[in-house]
């Protein structure tokens, strides 16, 4: 049961564009796929959703080829749009029954969706005093709200398999609760989900395992959770009323930035840490704060990025 | 749907249809077209003068002066039943004499018969003249039929309209009457000689050539019809090809069909609106034929047939399966037409880029109708032969060929099947270009770049492990 990439490999020409891609999810849950600008990640997302040929690998859904016979997916691309001179209800009705969605039920769901995602009045003609108002077209939405309407579109099918290639972008701080709640929604029913962001907050806030692609290549992969907790709590932000930059080099701990007297410092371990905390306590120094932490997913991105980078 | 990669077909071809019928433009558009079919007839009826016959007549007497020079037989319109009962008095008053006679009379008409020379019969007979030839055409007559009435009287237009073909027919029967001629020898004498070259093997075989005239028009109108037709659904194509690309509604559609399904349902809608278009057409000048025959005959139509299409169509090999196969090589030359759009249009992303793409496209249609038009004029078995096979000028040569006697039944046969194959391969090759290109932004690739681009990919899905195909198709 399950999902799996393997060895998924794409070029052009001579360019590698993903370089034998590998990950799998057992159980239901959030995987993410993160990387640069180019890394990998659209790419690997078409040749999954077989719109783009591979040049080699398998992509298998409960043991089997993924196709859109063998599974339901529903998929919001990065690059969104809509029919402009289309009223949004056709292009709804039109997509549920692309996927095989019966007509009564179409409506039932894009009812239910409609609301849930407060785009109602985008869908149902009004009355305005004596006129009956038409139902809007794409083109007369903002973005965020033509955004509602491609989310409709790829959950109107009840997918089992959920795509998202950056679900947040472009949303005012209202609608990304909103589309959050949806997906923690879609999680709690037990469906798959692969997501794709820049955003590493909002990866963090979902995702379980992931990997990170960078010019193609896998440089890290693995469960969020473990992934941090081998990292140790390494990070170390300190905030005093003065000036302890000598103090803490003296303790032989990196600066990494500071603003103020606010420091965000890099530590060996723990050990060192107690070390400079005694130190900064003997000295009779106020401290406003003191935190060890494990390095955020944005922090192991840039690492993990910037190391590729050095390399080569 | 077995094959999975049509699955969905029926579903974007009705939405494709919904969508484009919901476009007031395009109603307009239709209604537009519909009722200049509608009116055509009947606005070229109205334009030649022409009035609907009486069926009882008002007139009661009609005061004839007679110039021509010839006897003229009252007998030959009282044989026409409507004016059976009608007074014919012959009389040599001037025109202000029959003038106060339609006035006065309530239910009189006045009729002039007069002649005169016909100057292109002068001009003929000066040309045969200067080519010293044997026999000279001679000057013709023009004879000329005026009739009057009173704006004030019971006599209709209509009505002395129709008094005037009958003194027309009358005047004919006269006139052969005066040089004792009977109809048999003026039938005789006026049937149109057919000119025929043949060899000694289609002598043998009974093959029938039609003379050069019948076969260039036959050509020009059936390459020009084809011409408009194709035309018509470039446009429409493009547009519909680059539709997703340009809404950037691609990816989203691709995971509930197949690239394939989404084209071939799109060219479907396309087909179906220009086949309505055309029907909408026919319908039209079926009505506005009906609405013609209703207010005045079809007696205008005859001259203008023979002047813009010198037919014969007896020198054709024309029956009822004719217009079967016609049909099909109208169908299978929409086919390679929509093919080429569809190649063309997949390869547009932008709406500027639109025109060039359409240069396929055009090099066809431009190459086949130029063929179609010059190639009759070679007069060469050969060249008709190469233009009814070869791929360009087969959908419009092997037709107009076959029905002029160009062309055998195995030739047209051979050309029908290299325009079903040509057909085919182009559509098969719209719709792996759609699917490449679907995810393609840039400028308009050549068409070497787009083979090449065929070719890479399809040595990536083989080199492809596992081998499993996009939408369930193993």
């Amino acid at each position: 049961m399950g999902f799996s990439v393997t060895e998924l490999y794409k070029k052009y020409g001579d360019k590698v564009v993903v370089d034998h891609l590998s990950f799998r999810m057992d159980e239901p849950g959030v995987y993410a796929l993160l990387g640069t600008n180019g890394a990998g990640k659209t790419t690997s997302i078409r040749m999954i959703l077989n719109m783009l040929a591979k040049d080699g690998g398998t992509v298998e859904w409960n043991g089997g080829p993924l196709t859109l016979r063998t599974c339901n997916v529903g998929y919001l691309a990065e690059e969104r749009g809509l029919y402009p001179k289309n009223t949004l209800m056709d292009q709804l009705m039109y997509f549920a029954a692309l996927r095989g969605v019966s007509k009564d039920e179409a409506k039932k769901r894009i009812a239910y969706w409609a609301k849930r995602l407060e785009a109602e009045e985008y869908l149902y003609p009004k009355q305005e005093g004596r006129k009956p108002v038409k139902p809007k077209k794409a083109d007369q939405l903002s973005k965020g709200n033509q955004q509602k309407i491609q989310l409709m579109m790829a959950l109107l099918s009840d997918p089992e398999l959920l795509i998202l290639d950056e679900p947040l972008s472009g949303l005012d701080p209202v609608n990304t609760d909103l589309f959050k709640s949806i997906i923690h929604e879609e999680i709690d029913k037990g469906k798959y989900l692969i997501m794709s962001s820049h955003q590493m907050a909002t990866i963090e806030e979902f995702c379980t395992d992931l990997t990170i692609l960078n010019r193609s290549k896998t440089v890290l992969q693995g469960n969020l959770a473990e992934i941090k907790k081998s990292y140790g709590r390494i990070n170390l932000f300190v905030k005093a009323e003065q000036d302890l930059k000598a103090l803490i080099e003296a303790a032989g701990v990196t600066i990494l930035t500071s603003v103020g007297f606010s420091y965000q410092c890099r530590v060996t371990g723990e050990a060192q840490a107690n070390e400079l905390l005694k130190t900064l306590v003997a000295q009779g120094i106020t401290l406003i704060a003191f935190e060890l932490r494990e390095p955020s997913l944005h922090e192991i991105f840039v690492e993990k990025v910037g190391e590729v980078h050095e390399e080569s | 749907m077995k094959n999975p990669e049509l699955r969905g077909i029926g579903t974007v071809f009705r939405y494709t249809v919904q969508q484009h019928y919901k476009t007031r433009s395009v109603i307009i558009f239709l209604v537009i077209l519909f009722l200049l079919a509608v009116a055509s007839m009947p606005v070229m009826l109205l334009l030649s003068g022409r009035q609907k016959e009486v069926t009882e007549t008002q007139i009661a007497s009609v005061y004839l002066r007679n110039e021509t020079g010839y006897a003229f037989n009252p007998d030959a319109v009282h044989a026409d039943a409507r004016y059976a009962g009608v007074t014919i008095i012959e009389t040599a008053e001037d025109d202000e004499a029959l003038t106060q006679r339609v006035m006065n009379e309530e239910t009189a008409a006045a009729a002039v018969l007069s002649t005169g020379t016909d100057k292109a019969s002068v001009f003929r007979s000066a040309a045969a003249a200067n080519k010293n030839t044997a026999a000279s055409v001679g000057e013709q007559k023009q004879f000329t039929i005026r009739t009057y009435y009173g704006e004030d009287g019971s006599v209709t237009g209509a009505d002395a309209e129709t008094l005037n073909r009958v003194l027309e027919e009358a005047l004919h029967q006269s006139l052969l009457e005066s040089l004792d001629i009977t109809e048999e020898q003026e039938i005789t004498v006026n049937s149109a000689a057919v000119a025929q070259v043949a060899k000694v093997s289609e002598y043998q075989s009974g093959t029938e050539e039609s003379n050069l005239d019948t076969h260039a028009a036959v050509n020009m109108a059936y390459s020009y019809l084809l011409l408009i037709l194709c035309a018509m659904s470039i446009g429409y194509v493009t547009q519909s090809c680059m539709e997703e690309k340009v809404s950037k509604l691609v990816e989203s559609l691709m995971v509930s069909v197949s690239p394939v399904a989404l084209l071939a349902g799109k060219l479907l809608a396309v087909a179906m609106f220009i086949f309505l278009g055309f029907g909408l057409v026919g319908a039209g000048l079926c009505i506005s034929y009906q609405i013609a025959g209703h207010l005045g005959g079809f007696s205008f139509l005859k001259p203008l047939l023979e002047e813009i299409m010198p037919f014969r169509l007896t020198a054709l090999h024309f029956s009822g399966s004719t217009v079967v196969l016609l049909v099909i090589c109208m169908l299978l030359a929409f086919a390679i037409s929509m093919g080429l759009s569809g190649i063309s249009g997949s390869c547009v992303s932008k709406t500027e880029d639109m025109q060039s793409a359409s240069f396929l496209n055009m090099f066809f249609l431009m190459g086949g109708y130029l063929g179609g038009v010059f190639a009759p004029l070679a007069e060469s078995d050969a060249v008709n032969l190469f233009c009814s096979l070869f791929p360009v000028t087969s959908p419009f040569c092997a037709f107009p060929n076959y029905t002029c006697g160009k062309i055998g039944l195995p030739v047209f046969l051979l050309a029908l099947v290299i325009q079903a194959a040509t057909a085919v391969l182009l559509v098969r090759m719209a719709g792996r270009v759609y699917k490449m290109m679907l995810l393609y932004r840039g400028s308009v690739p050549k068409p070497a770049q787009i083979l090449r681009m065929l070719k890479e990919e399809r040595a990536a899905a083989k080199a492809a492990a596992g081998k499993e195909a996009p939408y369930g198709k193993q």
